[in-house]
């Protein structure tokens, strides 16, 4: 009854998208719209794989840095690929694909170097590390990040903030098409590690001992989230607390267990996305709000609303 | 007839990274099946060690540790997650469960990685409940269960692995008299009626006398004294050991510790 | 005892009689021969014409040389490049929130501020210096018409401020005169796009918007009051300009990788490959080069629309 419920908010929040606009496109027009054929559909099927990609790389992170606030905008990816973008922007970079190619790297490269931080001393995937290391190197990034922006002649870079705040702006088939090859793969991992993250969750040595590679699993899961993560930001920016609240939001439902769990967060935050985007082209018409902020009015009274259920249970 | 052997630790010796002493020095510890085998001795003896070098969990500088033959660090973890169930001194509740779903748990290694759970698996947790007298705890949350009852829900999880070795590290530490004696009598059922091998890691020195065929005496990593516990468990050997005088009485024909006060250390 | 307490009431009225007199310095000006009221509605009084001025506008620089007061400037921002002359002036920096110490380091005795929030604080501080400090408005032309009449009192420069500011109410007025569009001549229909992820065009508020309306041009986007707004790419679809205008100062021939992305194909104007380039010097402000301006906007439209 809840999967039937969920696909429900599914298919609506994707009709949603594709109707309604601030382009006036009637119903009988709808099938022969090129605005709707080149630029609701495509906007609307990224929404769902960008917002599906967080919610289900935030699952993933919560199980594996024990933590339940975690997001996936702890690890310090967002920061990179914001510095990743920026740069592109001051290089003066004219490929069309510049900006999310240059996100994308620099995403990558924050992994490379929270991941990095993580085993001095030893502690590989230390969650506790991470989440530090996350939280330092996200930090040190938007820092450089702010200062080449402020500093900079060029006006140019200080749009990039607008590019920052987040926006399904840049969707076009050929991103929907990129994202479908590229995040069946991270996808599948998280999924497989459903079970071992269940018992991760009675702790590490409980874990080893009824069966799992520990270490395999939390280098595949930190490894899976990061790049669902590099790839939503560099498409769509930063978009905050899809990867915090759906989570939340799915284990009320569907309790703790991950095999139903990370199913369901990637279809819940897919169409929270998806409804958030629809708001976001058509609350202020004919201008355009930052989904980021759509989906944090939205988010937090959802998050303070799960936060006193937890406290009270 | 000799009973199956599953564990073989021959002379390990092991010291933590960065620091000065052996953890372990040339210990050995053999488990067979239908056996209670206690491993005893004061805090920091190496018990833990011991059961991580056992479980290739830590490789050893020198000896041997083996699991049905095979060298314990040539196990993949699934694999020995079936021949061997292990409750551990502690565990972690990120999130609330159910009892039937935490048993569940212990079904990981039988699962393949996309399947769901099979009507042998549930056959399975069945009885491991039953055996550990917890099916009508079934559909509660863990924590609303008793000290005594979540031990005995966690021991079913390790059953539910199907083990041949049980492995149990301190599991009544704060459990009071009945829980203990409860929990006692039920791995020595395990090993009599079930043929499991137990290895059991403990504190209560007396319990261990009374339920285990053979009890391992460590001492600052070493071994002092393996063997019956009417052979081990002497006068001067325990007051060696724990550092503290005591008195041996007998009771059903084994050894039990009794601490002397200091005025009675005299008499 | 008694002795510390005289000295601590000695200081007490000290102290206040100095901020008492730097209070009276800002509110009654001291008696001066010009004395004017800017756009925030400050009144500004110096005893002669100033001699050393900083410009924090480049506007405002453009309009100092073309009243002939160009000798006077002792300072200007980075962004100031017009006239030429102008880049052999010293720096201070920028003109949003100005580095006051930069400025004050020129010893000037009127500072020229662009009007906004952040710069009304900045004037506030130059006053307290003791420097005068003169807030001109700057989105539209009738506001440079304002500020040539009300630099030219400053400066004394009072019959070039005078003609330069006729000149532009001139040019505002004729656009009324503009023939009606007509069947054969509709208005062509522009967006001025700033940035492309969001997409940001400019709206009513801007200097821009005010260029399209002199030439006859349409701003597709006039309805939205802000000077720049994010807007959905499906609505400038939606709108279908004729043509994109876009602002760039750097002389490459390559036009930005923007327009290859495959969703700007849906915009009719990219397809055709109808796009006006502007220089950011020229067009992005507004100032005494309105005319020229408007002349080389109006051939240049001419020319993307045969």
């Amino acid at each position: 009854m809840r999967w039937l419920g969920l696909m429900v908010v599914v298919v609506l929040a994707l009709a949603l998208a594709v109707v309604l606009g601030p382009a006036h496109v009637s119903l009988a027009d709808l099938t022969t719209s090129d605005i709707v054929r080149s630029l609701r559909l495509p906007r609307a099927l990224l929404a769902f794989l960008v917002g599906g990609s967080l919610a289900l790389a935030g699952a993933g992170l919560q199980a594996l840095v024990r933590n339940p606030l975690a997001d996936p905008s702890l690890l310090g990816l967002s920061g990179g690929a914001g510095l990743g973008a920026v740069l592109a922007i001051a290089l003066h970079l004219n490929s069309p694909w510049a900006l999310p190619l240059a996100a994308f790297a620099g995403a990558l490269g924050a992994m490379a170097l929270v991941y990095r931080l993580g085993l001095v001393g030893g502690a590989e995937l230390d969650p506790r590390i991470l989440i530090l290391a996350g939280v330092a190197v996200g930090a040190f990034t938007a820092a450089v990040t702010t200062a080449l922006v402020s500093l900079s002649d060029a006006a140019e870079l200080r749009n990039a903030f607008l590019w920052l705040w987040g926006g399904l702006s840049g969707a076009s088939w050929d991103s929907v098409l990129l994202l479908c090859v590229y995040a069946p793969l991270p996808v599948a991992v998280l999924l497989a590690a459903a079970r071992p993250l269940d018992l991760l969750a009675l702790g590490e040595e409980p874990a080893r001992h009824l069966g799992a590679d520990v270490e395999a699993v939390k280098r595949r899961v930190y490894l899976a989230a990061s790049l669902l993560t590099a790839a939503a930001v560099a498409v769509s920016g930063v978009i905050g607390f899809v990867g915090l609240v759906v989570p939340h939001a799915m284990r009320l439902l569907w309790g703790h267990r991950h095999r139903p769990l990370l199913p369901a967060a990637f279809l819940g935050g897919g169409a929270l996305l998806a409804l958030s985007d629809t708001v976001a082209r058509v609350a202020v018409a004919p201008r355009e709000l930052p989904v980021g902020i759509v989906t944090a009015l939205i988010g937090v009274p959802v998050f303070v609303l799960l936060l006193r259920r937890w406290t009270a249970s | 007839m000799d009973r199956e052997l599953i564990l073989d630790v021959r002379a390990v010796s092991y010291r933590y990274p960065e620091t000065a002493r052996d953890a372990l020095a040339g210990v050995s510890l053999v488990a067979r099946a239908g056996e209670v085998h206690a491993v005893l001795g004061p805090n920091g003896s190496g018990k833990t060690t011991l059961l991580r070098v056992a479980l290739g969990l830590a490789r050893p500088a020198t000896g041997s540790a083996a699991i049905l033959g095979q060298p314990a660090a040539a196990w993949s973890r699934r694999d020995l997650a079936r021949i061997v169930g292990v409750v551990p001194q502690r565990e972690d509740h990120l999130f609330p469960q159910r009892v039937r779903e935490t048993v569940l748990l212990g079904r990981y290694p039988y699962l393949s990685v996309w399947g769901a759970e099979r009507p042998e698996d549930q056959a399975a947790v069945d009885r491991a409940l039953a055996r550990c007298d917890v099916s009508s705890l079934a559909t509660r949350w863990i924590w609303t269960l008793s000290g005594g009852e979540y031990q005995r829900v966690r021991l079913a999880r390790a059953l539910a692995q199907e083990p041949k070795l049980l492995v149990l590290d301190e599991p009544t530490a704060s459990l009071d008299v009945r829980h203990e004696m409860e929990l006692f009598e039920l791995v020595r059922a395990l090993a009599d009626q079930d043929g499991l091998a137990v290895v059991l890691i403990t504190h209560h020195v007396n319990l261990a006398a009374r339920f285990a065929d053979r009890v391992l005496l460590l001492a600052d990593g070493r071994t002092a004294g393996d063997g019956a516990p009417a052979d081990v468990l002497t006068r001067e050997t325990v007051e060696r050991v724990f550092a503290w005088p005591v008195s041996i009485a007998s009771f059903d024909g084994r050894p039990q510790m009794i601490p002397l006060r200091k005025q009675e250390e005299h008499s | 005892m008694r002795r510390w307490a005289h000295r601590t009431h000695l200081a007490g009225s000290l102290l206040f009689a100095v901020a008492a007199c730097g209070r009276e310095s800002r509110h009654a000006p001291s008696p001066g021969r010009i004395s004017v009221v800017d756009d925030a509605g400050r009144t500004v009084a110096v005893a002669q014409p100033p001699t050393r001025i900083v410009s924090l506008s480049p506007a405002v620089t453009e309009l100092l040389f073309a009243l002939g007061a160009g000798d006077r400037l002792v300072g200007r921002t980075t962004w100031c490049d017009y006239p030429p002359a102008a880049r052999r002036i010293p720096s201070v920096g920028d003109g949003l929130n100005p580095n006051i110490e930069a400025v004050a380091a020129r010893h000037p005795d009127l500072v020229v501020l662009y009007r906004s929030a952040l710069n009304e604080t900045a004037a506030a501080q130059l006053a307290r210096l003791g420097i005068a400090a003169v807030v001109v408005q700057q989105d539209r032309l009738e506001d440079i018409a304002r500020a040539a009449r009300l630099l030219g009192h400053l400066t004394g420069t009072d019959r070039a401020g005078a003609s330069l500011a006729a000149a532009l109410e001139q040019l505002v007025a004729s656009s009324r005169m503009l023939p009606p569009p007509s069947p054969g001549r509709p208005r062509t229909r522009v967006a001025f796009v700033v940035w492309d992820n969001p997409p940001v065009v400019i709206g009513a508020g801007s200097y821009l918007d005010e260029l399209a309306g002199l030439v006859g041009a349409a701003n597709v986007f006039h309805d939205i009051a802000a000077a720049s707004a994010t807007v959905g790419l499906e609505t400038i679809v939606s709108r279908d300009p004729d043509l994109l205008v876009l602002l760039r100062d750097s002389a490459t021939a390559e036009p930005p990788g923007f327009l290859r992305r495959p969703e700007w194909r849906a915009v009719r104007a990219v397809r055709q490959a109808r796009i006006v380039y502007l220089s950011g010097s020229l067009f992005a402000r507004p100032g005494p080069r309105a005319a020229e301006a408007v002349a080389e906007f109006r051939r240049r439209l001419e020319e993307a629309m045969p």
